[in-house]
C-alpha cells in the first residue's frame, strides 16, 4: 500500500532539490569573474524506489521512484591540468627572472651604441693614434688622458650599475624567500580546515579553490609536485573529497630529490608538518650559500622557479668554493679583462719615456686599488691627468718630440691578442683573443643568453596560455550554461510545484469531496 | 570545446597584448632606424657588428694618420722642389762666373747671390709644418740649424718618424735632413767652395761637378719622396673603397629596410584595429540578450 502523501513528499525533493541547484547556478553566475573560481555542479542522483525489498514489503506491481536529491556539490576541475599548468608557471618564474635580469645586464652594457665601452675604447684608441701623429702636442696628450678617464668611469659605470642591480636582485631574493612560507603555511591551514570538513562527508569547494590558487602562486616560485592524500582514518568522506595535499619539492627536470623534500607533509596518518625555507648566505662573499628547505639544505638550484632564477642571477657560492651566477660572471669577465689589459698597458707605458725624460717612465698609466675589483677601481693616474707630457710616447732615451713608437704599441694593445701579452702568466687563463675580440664575445653570449631567456620564456607563456585555456575549458563559468541551467531548473522547480498543487487537489477531493455519495 | 566568456576575453586580451608587443617593436625600427637595439634581438649581428664599427672607426683614424702623412710627404716634397731650384740657380751663377766675363765686383754680388741661396736652403732645412721641424729626425721641436758642431756644420737629429696607415702597415713621414742638406750646406762643401773661389778671384769651374753631385743628391731624395707619395695615394683609395665596404656591410648589418618596416607596421596597425573591433563583437551577446 502506498501512503496517500508519497506525491508530496516525491514534489517537495524536487522543489528542493531544483532549488538547491538554483542556488548553485546563482553561485556559479556570482563568481563568474572570481580567480580560481572552478563552476560547481550538482549532482542529483535518484532516491531510493518505492518500496524497498523486504519480508514486509507492500505487494505493489513495482517500484516506484520517490524522487530526486542532491547527492554532492561538485566542483569541475581536472587535476592534469593542474599539474600542466604548474610545470609551465615554474618554467615562467624561472625564465621571467632569468630574462628579466639578463635584459637589465643588456641595458647596462648598452652595446651595440655610440656610448658603450666599445665605443669608449675605440676614441681611446684613436686618441693614441692621434697622439703618435702628434707626439709634443699638448692637446693630443689631453685628449689621450681624458678618453682614458672615459674607458676608466665607463668600466666604474658598468660596475657600480651591474652591482647594484644585483643587490636589488638579492633584494628580491628575500622577498621571494618571504612569499614561499606564508604560502606553505596557508596550504597548511588550508589543508587542516579541509580535513575537519571532509570527514562530515561535506565537500569544501570554496577550501579547495583557495589551495588551488596558492599551489599555483607557490609553483611559480619553485618547482612542486602535489600528491592528494586521502588518510585512512578519515570519517565519512564523501567520493568525490580531493583529499590532503601533500606538496612535495621537485628538481626541475621532474625527478624527486632523494631522499624526498616535503614542504607541506602528508601521509596515511595526516598532516605532519611543513618546512620553512630560509636562504643563507656566504659571509665572505655574500653570495647565496644554500637554500634550507626545513632541516635541508640544498646547495644545487635545481628546484627552478623563480627562486631559483633569482639566484642564479644573484650569484652563489659553489660546493668547490667558486662563484656561479649570471652578474658574477659578468663582474668576473670584465675584471679580468680589464686586469690583463691595465696590467700590459702599464707594462708598456713603464718601457717608454716621457716628453724630454732621459730616463723610462716610473707611472703608471692605469691605477687599480689592490684587493679591490678592477672594474671597480680603475682610473687613469692623477698625475697623468695632471700633466700629460707624462704619458711616455716615445720609444728611446730622451724622449724627443717625434719619438712616437710607444704610442703606438699602446695602440696596438686594443687588437693584441691576449695570449701575446708580456705580462699574459698574471692574467686569467679564461682569457681568449683580444680586448675587442673577448669584449664583443661577452656581449655576444650576453646576447644570446638573453635571447634564449626569453624565448624559453614566451615558449611557456604559449604554453601556459594553452593549459590555462583547456582548464578554462573545463572549470570556468560559462554565463550560456548557467543561464540555461537556470531555466532548466526554473521549469522544474515550477513542475514541481505544480506537481504539488496536483496533489493538493487529489487530496482536496478526498479530505472535502469524499463520503458524500448521493447527497 | 567548450568555450566560455573568460576564456574569450582572456584570449582577446592576450592576443591584443601580442598585436602591441608587435607595433612596439616595429614602431622602434622605424624610430630607430635599426633593426635591433639589444644583443639579444639579435646576437650574431649585434656581435658582428661591433667588428665592424670598430673597423669602420679604424679606417676612418687611418684616414686621418695618412692625411697627416700626407701632409709631412707633400711638404718634404716642396722643400726639395726649393731646394733643387735653388741649387740650380746657384750652379747657372757659377757656370756665368765661370765665363771669365765677370769682373772681381761682379764676381762678389754673385758670391753675396749664391750666399743668399745657402741661407735659404738652410731656411728649407728648418721647414715647419705645425710647429713641427720636419727634417730633424724625432726632435721635431728643435730648429736644425740652431745645433753646429765643431766645424759649423748643422747637425741634423735622427730617427723615424713611422705613422700606422693601416692596420699593421707603418709609413715612414720624414726624411733625414742630414742626408737631404748635409752634403751641400756642409762646411767646405761644393757651395763654401764656390762662394771661396768667387770671392778670392779663383777659377769656380772646377767647383760644377761639386754642385752637379749636391743637384743630384736632391733629386734622389726628390725621387724617394715621390715613391711614397704614391704609396700615400694607393693607400688613400684603398681606405675610401674600404671605408665604402665597411660602411655598407654594416648598414646591411643593423639598418632597418625603412619600407618593408613602414609596410609592416600599416598591416600591423589594421590588423590591430580588426582584432579591437571583433573583441567589441565577440563580448557583447550572451544568452541574456536575447531572453527577454
Amino acid at each position: 500500500m502506498i501512503s496517500t502523501f508519497m506525491g508530496l513528499e516525491t514534489a517537495k525533493r524536487g522543489l528542493s532539490t531544483s532549488q538547491g541547484a538554483l542556488y548553485t547556478t546563482g553561485n556559479n553566475v556570482a563568481n563568474a569573474n572570481t580567480l580560481g573560481y572552478s563552476r560547481q555542479r550538482v549532482n542529483l542522483v535518484q532516491t531510493s524506489g518505492f518500496p524497498t525489498v523486504g519480508l514486509n514489503s507492500p505487494r505493489v506491481a513495482g517500484q516506484i521512484g520517490t524522487g530526486v536529491a542532491a547527492e554532492t556539490v561538485q566542483r569541475i576541475r581536472d587535476s592534469f591540468l593542474d599539474a600542466q599548468f604548474r610545470t609551465q608557471s615554474n618554467k615562467i618564474g624561472f625564465c621571467g627572472a632569468m630574462s628579466e635580469s639578463l635584459s637589465k645586464m643588456e641595458g647596462i652594457m648598452n652595446e651595440p651604441t655610440d656610448s658603450g665601452l666599445a665605443a669608449t675604447m675605440e676614441k681611446f684608441w684613436n686618441s693614441l693614434q692621434g697622439l703618435t701623429a702628434n707626439t709634443e702636442n699638448s692637446g693630443a696628450r689631453e685628449v689621450v688622458a681624458s678618453t682614458g678617464v672615459m674607458v676608466a668611469d665607463t668600466l666604474n659605470y658598468y660596475y657600480k650599475s651591474l652591482t647594484s642591480v644585483q643587490t636589488d636582485i638579492g633584494d628580491q631574493i628575500n622577498v621571494k624567500a618571504n612569499e614561499i612560507n606564508p604560502l606553505i603555511s596557508s596550504i597548511d591551514q588550508l589543508n587542516q580546515q579541509i580535513s575537519k570538513v571532509e570527514p562530515h562527508g561535506y565537500i569544501p569547494n570554496d577550501l579547495y579553490d583557495k589551495r588551488d590558487v596558492l599551489v599555483d602562486q607557490l609553483s611559480q616560485l619553485v618547482s612542486i609536485k602535489v600528491n592528494n592524500v586521502i588518510p585512512t582514518d578519515y570519517g565519512r568522506s564523501s567520493d568525490v573529497a580531493a583529499g590532503l595535499y601533500n606538496i612535495e619539492l621537485m628538481q626541475e627536470e621532474g625527478s624527486s630529490y632523494v631522499p624526498p623534500i616535503n614542504l607541506v607533509s602528508v601521509n596515511q596518518t595526516g598532516m605532519v608538518g611543513t618546512s620553512k625555507v630560509e636562504v643563507s648566505y656566504d659571509k665572505t662573499t655574500g653570495m647565496v650559500d644554500g637554500v634550507k628547505f626545513g632541516s635541508k639544505t640544498m646547495t644545487d638550484y635545481k628546484f627552478s622557479g623563480e627562486l631559483s632564477g633569482l639566484i642564479n642571477n644573484f650569484g652563489y657560492k659553489k660546493d668547490d668554493g667558486t662563484i656561479g651566477g649570471a652578474y658574477p660572471d659578468m663582474l668576473k669577465k670584465l675584471d679580468n679583462m680589464t686586469t690583463a689589459f691595465v696590467n700590459e698597458f702599464n707594462a708598456i707605458h713603464k718601457q717608454g719615456y716621457a716628453l724630454g725624460d732621459s730616463d723610462a717612465s716610473t707611472l703608471d698609466f692605469f691605477e687599480i686599488e689592490p684587493g679591490k675589483s678592477a672594474a671597480q677601481s680603475i682610473k687613469v693616474n692623477s698625475e697623468i691627468v695632471k700633466d700629460p707630457s707624462k704619458i711616455a710616447a716615445g720609444a728611446k732615451s730622451g724622449g724627443a718630440s717625434g719619438d712616437n713608437e710607444n704610442a703606438k704599441l699602446l695602440a696596438d694593445l686594443k687588437k693584441k691578442a691576449f695570449s701575446e701579452y708580456s705580462t699574459k702568466d698574471q692574467n686569467s687563463k679564461e682569457l681568449t683573443g683580444s680586448f675587442d675580440t673577448y669584449y664583443s664575445g661577452i656581449i655576444g653570449k650576453l646576447g644570446v643568453d638573453s635571447q634564449s631567456a626569453q624565448k624559453n620564456l614566451s615558449n611557456s607563456v604559449v604554453l601556459a596560455t594553452s593549459v590555462n585555456q583547456n582548464r578554462d575549458s573545463v572549470s570556468s563559468v560559462s554565463l550560456d550554461e548557467e543561464m540555461t541551467d537556470m531555466i532548466r531548473f526554473q521549469q522544474a522547480y515550477n513542475a514541481s510545484a505544480r506537481m504539488m498543487t496536483m496533489m493538493d487537489e487529489m487530496l482536496d477531493k478526498i479530505i472535502n469531496g469524499m463520503g458524500t455519495v448521493g447527497r | 570545446m567548450r568555450v566560455t566568456q573568460s576564456m574569450l576575453t582572456n584570449n582577446l586580451l592576450s592576443n591584443l597584448s601580442s598585436s602591441y608587443e608587435k607595433m612596439a617593436k616595429l614602431q622602434e625600427q622605424v624610430s630607430s632606424q635599426k633593426k635591433f637595439s639589444k644583443p639579444s634581438d639579435n646576437p650574431v649581428a649585434a656581435m658582428m657588428g661591433m667588428g665592424y664599427r670598430t673597423n669602420l672607426n679604424q679606417i676612418g683614424q687611418y684616414q686621418s694618420n695618412i692625411a697627416e702623412a700626407t701632409n709631412w710627404i707633400d711638404s718634404t716634397d716642396d722643400a726639395i722642389s726649393e731646394a733643387v731650384s735653388a741649387m740650380q740657380r746657384i750652379r747657372e751663377l757659377t757656370v756665368q762666373a765661370s765665363n771669365g766675363t765677370y769682373e772681381g765686383e761682379q764676381l762678389k754680388n754673385v758670391a753675396e747671390e749664391i750666399k743668399q741661396l745657402k741661407e735659404h736652403l738652410i731656411t728649407l732645412g728648418d721647414t715647419q709644418i705645425g710647429g713641427k721641424y720636419i727634417f730633424n729626425g724625432q726632435d721635431t721641436n728643435v730648429r736644425p740649424s740652431s745645433v753646429k758642431d765643431g766645424n759649423g756644420n748643422t747637425v741634423y737629429g735622427t730617427g723615424d718618424i713611422n705613422l700606422e696607415v693601416f692596420s699593421g702597415i707603418s709609413l715612414k713621414i720624414n726624411t733625414d735632413g742630414s742626408k737631404i742638406f748635409g752634403d751641400a750646406l756642409a762646411a767646405g762643401g761644393s757651395i763654401d767652395q764656390t762662394i771661396d773661389a768667387l770671392e778670392n778671384g779663383g777659377d769656380v769651374s772646377g767647383t760644377l761637378a761639386g754642385l752637379d753631385a749636391t743637384i743630384n743628391t736632391f733629386l734622389g731624395m726628390q725621387a724617394q719622396v715621390g715613391a711614397r707619395q704614391n704609396r700615400i695615394e694607393l693607400m688613400t683609395d684603398r681606405l675610401k673603397q674600404q671605408e665604402v665596404f665597411a660602411t655598407e656591410i654594416l648598414s646591411k648589418n643593423e639598418d632597418v629596410d625603412i619600407e618593408k618596416a613602414i609596410m609592416d607596421l600599416t598591416t600591423q596597425e589594421s590588423i590591430h584595429s580588426a582584432a579591437l573591433s571583433i573583441g567589441a563583437k565577440i563580448m557583447q551577446p550572451s544568452l541574456l540578450d536575447f531572453l527577454r
